[in-house]
């Protein structure tokens, strides 16, 4: 296949014609153009190999039913299909977004631990949402991310793998981000085996290390498809296995997963040690659906706050004491808001979300209120309603309030918030 | 270091090997086409390397003529990589070279990463036939591990290359591709480079779609290059007469 070449047109299959600019870049499958439509630019895919009718139609299908969520940036129009080769269209990926790969080699860096978690929280969100659509997306490796550093934005790219239940395209994935059942070709990718994948990416995410890769890994000189198919497929150890020390991370070389792993809350360590222990391996069905990972991670969430030396740090709500994970202040037993299952720890700045404050709502974007200081007096601290809601307020002493969006709760333990019907929170030591 | 302060995750590093034919019969546009290609083709290669969170890439290149001599004592990051020019005179010595490569695919020799490595890829050009006895070492090499794994491609240049030798080399057929005028042969240097480069440093897709034919890194190569040889090299063109 020839390359385009600028000022190129070609047709798509709704009708009208793009025009090539510019190449952005090249890969395994395909060139990746910037291209133009009715004056606006967007990003060309286009396969430099044969593909099927049934790829193209697959594709043709999923532009039909739409994105499962905005963070993905999903086919718009396709190309005409000819003689095997055809390309599609998608939004151009804003500049600000760094490849995931750039985080994993340390080019790139989240500015807090809020980015990190926004990130993971988005990324179990979207698969939650393609997975709920219907869609398995097959194909899931350190590839397909864009992350914002600072807000902890995604955009999932590489959507065209995207097959409904029980459909495969035959997809390459890679290895070290297959579920062994994929990498011992037991079965084909499915939302069981995303499940799998997801769970490495989101582990990659948090600690920067794979993690089956530990001494075992290190001690193989030469990497071949039998050794990765032993690795990843039939013998996989995760490296902080509690009851399989053999392949512990070496000092040195996974330098950032000894790191971070200590600090994290015992619940996360415990969902990847459940992830890579013998249900999430041996057992597809027993993988923790994507809801799951998107309340642990807004648990982590309500538990993460701003220390006075400027970095976040993690608070145990249930420990007499916490202490700042940079500058080791000690930051005392704050107060928290309880409402459900949840523990918000109630900090300046800290959030709630529509997740904690509506009734059967586990929306974890939309924001409910803020921790505020009384500017004249600081050490005063509120609730304010940033919903459009009016929430009751119950006092120590049984007076009872109306707060009205804008309007604050005072923080102040035995102070209880009805915030909408069976929604009951309230401020604990 | 604060908390978010990450070190890069451990890469394996993938080694492609150059094993260019500098005999005198390689004079004139055919070294001229080599350099410039492989010139060219290190930014690529970079590029594919410093985005890649599986593996880095390292170059390492042996040419032979009378003998055979590494242009650097052991592999080297692209973006290190300088690329000077080859000069051409002597016989062609692809025996010496066959031993040379034996000797340094080893993990006391350019495979010695702690990391760890992926397979190779080795990538081989000529425009003739051995002047030394080559079998013996051909024999050994095919011996070795490292090789026999690697993903191995050869440029026959001109009608004058034995493609006999260069398929025992990569071990079948349609890894070896005759190319008959510059542009072909520049082409075909950007290719094998870039496509070698990508599939070696990648965790590879074995086992995939459940297919029992599960593919290795080595095959993938093979039937990307028989579909680009297809579409881009005309086996006719005689125009330059090579």
């Amino acid at each position: 296949m020839k390359e385009f070449k600028q000022n190129d047109k070609i047709e798509l299959k709704v009708g009208g014609t793009i025009t090539v600019k510019l190449k952005l870049g090249e890969g395994g499958q395909g060139i990746v153009y910037l291209v133009e439509m009715n004056g606006k630019q967007y990003a060309l895919k286009w396969y430099t190999h044969d593909c099927t009718k049934d790829f193209y139609d697959n594709l043709d299908n999923n532009i039909k039913n739409g994105a499962p969520t905005e963070s993905f940036l999903w086919p718009q129009f396709l190309t005409v299909w000819k003689e095997k080769r055809f390309g599609y269209i998608m939004a151009l990926r804003p500049d600000e977004y760094k490849d995931f790969s750039h985080f994993l080699l340390a080019k790139v860096r989240f500015a807090s631990l809020s980015a990190m978690i926004n990130a993971a929280l988005q990324i179990s969100n979207a698969f939650r949402e393609l997975h709920r659509k219907g869609y398995s997306y097959q194909d899931l490796n350190d590839g397909n991310f864009f992350i914002h550093p600072t807000s902890g934005e995604v955009l999932i790219c590489d959507n065209d793998n995207v097959a409904p239940y029980g459909k495969n395209l035959g997809i390459a994935g890679k290895c070290r981000y297959m579920a062994p059942e994929v990498v011992l070709g037991k079965t084909k990718p499915n939302a069981d085996t995303d499940r799998f994948s997801l769970s490495v990416i989101l582990f990659m995410l948090l600690f920067n290390n794979h993690p089956l890769e530990g001494k075992l890994i290190a001690a193989v000189p030469c990497m071949t498809e039998e050794n990765e198919r032993r690795f990843y497929g039939s013998t996989p150890i995760f490296i902080f296995d509690p009851t399989n020390d053999t392949n512990r991370p070496v000092m040195g070389v996974h330098t950032n997963a000894i790191r971070r792993w200590p600090i994290f809350p015992q619940f996360v360590k415990d969902a990847f040690i459940h992830a890579f222990g013998s249900d999430g391996i041996d057992e597809p069905h027993k993988r923790k659906p994507e809801n799951e990972w998107q309340k642990l991670f807004v648990k982590l969430r309500d538990q993460t706050v701003k220390c006075s030396c400027g970095n976040e740090t993690f608070i145990n709500p249930d420990a007499a004491d916490s202490r700042c994970l940079n500058c080791n202040k000690s930051l005392g037993k704050p107060l928290q808001l309880s409402v459900g299952r949840s523990k918000v720890i109630l900090w300046p700045g800290q959030k709630t979300y529509a997740c904690h404050t509506k009734s059967a709502s586990d929306h974890y974007r939309e924001i409910s209120g803020e921790i505020i200081q009384n500017k004249n007096n600081p050490s005063l601290w509120g609730l304010r309603n940033l919903s459009t809601d009016t929430w009751i307020a119950t006092m120590p002493d049984n007076t009872q309030r109306n707060i009205k969006s804008t309007e604050v709760v005072p923080i102040l333990k035995g102070v209880s918030v009805m915030f909408a019907s069976g929604v009951k929170g309230e401020i604990l030591e | 270091m604060g908390l978010l302060d990450a070190v890069s995750i451990p890469r394996r590093t993938m080694v492609l090997f150059f094993l260019v034919d500098t005999s005198g019969s390689m004079s004139g546009d055919k070294i001229g086409a080599v350099n410039e290609a492989i010139r060219e083709v290190i930014p690529e290669i970079n590029d594919i390397s410093s985005e890649n969170a599986d593996a880095q890439i390292k170059i390492a290149v042996l040419d032979f003529s009378s003998g055979a001599h590494w242009i650097y004592d052991k592999p080297v990051e692209a973006d290190q990589f300088v690329w000077n020019n080859l000069e051409v005179g002597g016989l062609t010595d692809m025996g010496v070279a066959f031993k040379m490569l034996n000797e340094k695919l080893s993990r006391t020799e350019f495979m010695s990463d702690i990391t760890g490595s992926y397979a190779p890829a080795i990538f081989m050009m000529s425009d003739g036939a051995p002047t030394d006895d080559y079998k013996k070492e051909l024999e050994e090499l095919r011996k070795n591990k490292w090789f026999k794994v690697g993903i191995k491609v050869a440029v026959a240049i001109g009608d004058d290359a034995n493609t006999d030798i260069l398929k025992e080399f990569t071990g079948n057929e349609e890894s070896v591709t005759r190319v008959r005028t510059p542009e072909a042969l520049k082409k075909m240097i950007r290719f094998a480079s870039v496509t070698a480069s990508q599939i070696g440093s990648k965790s590879s897709g074995v086992g995939i779609g459940g297919s029992e034919d599960s593919n290795t890194k080595a095959d993938d190569f093979t039937k990307q290059l028989k579909e680009y040889t297809a579409e881009n090299i005309d086996p006719n063109d005689v125009q330059a007469g090579w």
